[in-house]
């Protein structure tokens, strides 16, 4: 699953970008550089997907790559993927990742689920003490809460999260054994969960790919109890792990003053920024904002003019770009590329 | 009998176990106290009880994080409400609301780094406490593997005039490091108490290989025939990894541990041992803290470890449930040259040192090392402390000197290998105990029969088999 993520992502960058471009999208880096990569190139899914992946398990991959021939590599790092590689990431399947809306965030809310369920489930034995699965004290602090806010000495909360879980578990369009793979994350009374590297011999593949598998299964499912008020109990689980801010902070305030109705000679004097900084961060909201408008800084025309070039010549390279559409600085290109096609 | 009806009243047990008493009774007196005892015999209790006596708060001090947490746990389930946490942990609104009130908790748990926050020092200066406990006492001495030079640095609060009587706890220690803790601590003729380093019921095996790569066939063979459940012990993760693959392949339900999984798979992993699902735990010395388990029956170590009170915590793990038990210990020859390169890897070199010097020069915070991967953790605590008490000469000299005590604490558990003697004697004299009884299939040089101890591997155990997710799901929340 992890070739198979890399080949998508270095076919979206084919030619455009260095090979370590793919690598900090799916460490999620907060820079402006990545951050536009993700919304030109339409990666949003991919994004900070293993915030805390190894330099050296990126690298190896990559060295596969080039033994199979599926991409050749300048010494700058610049890729060209060959016809092989093309043709495997054809082959792929299409993820239901959400990086962008999580970002490992989703980690959080399946340390609170675990220890949920475990506390729940050492419950019904009538049993109060426990190691508890999650050593991480702003986990147990919540959980602490969500019990007693659910009245859980009741005993019926046990039915409850199991009906949700049946539920939402039913919708989800992965495989019965990705469920499966979850379900043994969690533990309870004598019910162990299982490591991840007897979880990745069983089913035959890296402990990374069963990593990704259980990754992809978090997101759908955070999607679905997002998506409506079916799931009460998983929605409060759920709390504050969707990623509301989509800007970086600077450019949040940025946002703010330009919303104000400040220029961006004003916002440069006030926030005591470079130009070009106050313009990566309009670049960033054109991405971000649905409502954003370019407008104020490049006319339809020349909007159009920049998607025939880019299309003509398939290509988001800036400097290819400025060659054919030279009336045009390179921010309005970068705001025209950004907004992408309307 | 007035401590025993204490006892019932508080904590629902009718009677002591060895050594509570005696240490509890030196505590009332006002007297220090320096008590071993082995993890699982009620440690904690020696200051639990006294506190509910003497009516002023307990001041705890203790290392591990996760440690001080289990232990407010465990007394809020006994149905005490005042007891504070004084850690990292606490929000500023918490810790100030703590430090207010804080003499009116019973049990104030501590760590040293929080200890030597003025704030803290100066609240604590200004309240009468009754006792101080210091646990994890082994932690003071830069000899144990645990070293946190924290506990170094608090020592000059313990020296102060009128302070209350101070307990230090732990499960190991040797004279050496009983020796440092004393001195840290400024103790006045302190009450030691030691508990019965024998285990009459563990039966002590060695094994000489002339061949190192003998091992692992004669390990495989074994475990073959013999029942676990049982720990094999092995120098690295890399071996246990390797050891593991073996196991496996010889159809035994094994798992390997060490430091590099997450806490989710090392507690997975204990828990499927002690629910009956795992026969061998194959790991490094990670593996053993905090495992309560009755009937593991054989604790096989791969070769030689870094010395004697780490072998006989090790093997102590072993028949608690008071059955026989088998300990084998394998040595070829050179194997003590491993062992003292793995002891002193985690050691800084004069090299680190030089190193450190260079990164402060540029004004380049050291931690940078740390971050580089250049040293351990460990190693780094150790660096960065003894830089700010002493010169550059001075550092290296002493780092040479514990290099030096390390290769000593190796030759010592080497020559315990190489006896021709008793080895259970020569064990409890390490400890300066005296051996009472021999048991029967005492030791291998007493004469042992390992089948007269293992019971016979009979047939191949059942593995574990996933179970659809819906049923799962439901035996973990509803059906039993």
């Amino acid at each position: 699953m992890f070739y198979q993520i890399l080949l998508q992502i270095f076919q979206k960058l084919n030619n455009e970008r260095t090979v370590s471009a793919a690598y900090h999208i799916l460490r999620g880096k907060r820079s402006g550089q990545t951050i536009q990569d993700v919304g030109l190139f339409q990666l949003h899914n991919y994004f900070g997907l293993l915030p805390k992946l190894p330099r050296a398990t990126f690298d190896e991959a990559v060295s596969t790559f080039l033994q199979y021939s599926w991409l050749i590599m300048q010494e700058s790092g610049h890729y060209s993927m060959k016809k092989l590689g093309l043709q495997r990431a054809a082959q792929t399947p299409t993820f239901l990742f959400d990086g962008w809306h999580y970002r490992g965030n989703e980690h959080v809310f399946f340390a609170r689920l675990s220890l949920v369920v475990q506390s729940l489930s050492y419950q019904k034995e009538g049993i109060r003490s426990f190691s508890p699965i999650s050593k991480d004290t702003q986990v147990q602090s919540w959980v602490r809460a969500f019990l007693q806010d659910q009245l859980y000495q009741s005993g019926h909360l046990q039915q409850q999260l199991l009906d949700e879980c049946l539920r939402v578990f039913a919708t989800l369009a992965v495989s019965e054994s990705n469920k499966q793979l979850a379900l043994y994350r969690l533990s309870g009374y004598s019910l162990p969960g299982w490591t991840w590297q007897q979880l990745s011999s069983e089913r035959k593949e890296t402990v990374l790919d069963s990593q990704l598998a259980f990754i992809e299964l978090l997101h759908t499912l955070l999607n679905e109890v997002h998506a409506t008020n079916n799931y009460p109990l998983l929605g409060k689980i759920a709390e504050e792990v969707r990623v509301k801010a989509l800007l970086t902070d600077s450019t949040q305030q940025t946002a703010y003053l330009y919303e104000q109705g400040y220029s961006i000679e004003q916002i440069v004097q006030i926030r005591k920024l470079k130009q070009s900084t106050i313009e990566d961060h309009l670049v960033e909201i054109a991405m971000n904002e649905p409502n954003f408008s370019i407008g104020p800084y490049v006319s339809y025309e020349e909007a159009e003019k920049v998607w025939q070039a880019s299309k003509q010549y398939q290509t988001k390279k800036l400097k290819a770009l400025h060659e054919v559409v030279n009336d045009l600085s390179y921010f309005q290109l970068r705001l025209v590329l950004a907004k992408g096609e309307v | 009998m007035e401590l025993e009806q204490t006892l019932a009243k508080y904590f629902g047990y009718a009677t002591f176990r060895p050594g509570q008493k005696e240490v509890i009774e030196a505590i009332l007196s006002g007297k220090d106290v320096i008590a071993l005892l082995p993890t699982g015999m009620g440690k904690s209790l020696c200051y639990q009880l006294p506190a509910y006596l003497l009516q002023k708060p307990v001041l705890i001090v203790s290392p591990l994080l996760s440690l001080m947490q289990d232990q407010v746990e465990q007394l809020k389930r006994f149905g005490e409400k005042r007891v504070v946490a004084l850690n990292s942990f606490l929000t500023v609104e918490e810790k100030r609301y703590a430090l207010h009130f804080l003499e009116q908790y019973r049990f104030i748990f501590t760590s040293p780094e929080m200890l030597l926050q003025q704030q803290v020092q100066e609240k604590l200066a200004n309240m009468t406490l009754s006792l101080i406990v210091v646990d994890e006492a082994h932690c003071i001495s830069q000899w144990g593997f645990d070293f946190r030079p924290d506990y170094l640095r608090i020592g000059d609060w313990f020296s102060q005039g009128n302070r209350p009587p101070v307990l230090a706890l732990s499960a190991t220690a040797t004279e050496k490091v009983v020796k440092d803790i004393h001195a840290t601590l400024s103790l006045h003729a302190p009450f030691e108490f030691m508990y019965n380093v024998d285990r009459p019921n563990i039966h002590l095996g060695r094994v000489l290989f002339e061949d190192r790569g003998d091992k692992a066939k004669w390990i495989v063979e074994h475990v073959k025939k013999t029942a676990g459940p049982g720990i094999l012990y092995l120098s690295s993760r890399k071996r246990a990894e390797q050891y593991c693959e073996l196991f496996m392949q010889a159809g035994l339900r094994a798992a390997a541990y060490h430091a590099g999984y997450s806490a989710e798979d090392r507690q997975f992993i204990q828990q499927q041992f002690i629910d009956g699902e795992l026969d061998w735990i194959v790991a490094t010395n990670a593996f053993g803290m905090g495992i309560n388990k009755g009937d593991i029956r054989q604790v096989i170590h791969e070769t030689m470890p870094a010395n004697v009170a780490n072998y006989m915590q090790e093997i102590g793990r072993a028949g608690r449930d008071g059955k026989p038990a088998l300990a084998i210990l394998l040595y070829s020859d050179g194997d003590e040259e491993l062992a003292k390169f793995v002891v002193t890897g985690d050691l800084p070199s004069s090299s680190h040192v030089d190193r450190y010097q260079e990164l402060a020069l540029q004004r380049i915070a050291p931690s940078q090392m740390l971050k580089n991967g250049e040293l351990s953790e460990t190693a780094f605590r150790v660096l960065d402390y003894w830089l700010h008490q002493e010169p550059e000469e001075r550092v290296k000299a002493r780092l040479h000197h514990f290099a030096l005590e390390k290769y000593q604490a190796v030759d010592e558990m080497l020559k315990i290998i190489k006896t021709k003697d008793c080895l259970r004697e020569q064990l409890v004299g390490y400890f300066g105990q005296k051996l009472q009884k021999k048991p029967e299939n005492c030791c291998e040089n007493c004469g042992i029969h390992y089948d007269e101890i293992n019971t016979v591997r009979m047939k191949e155990e059942k593995k574990v088999e996933m179970m659809a997710w819906e049923s799962r799901l439901k035996q973990l929340l509803i059906s039993d």
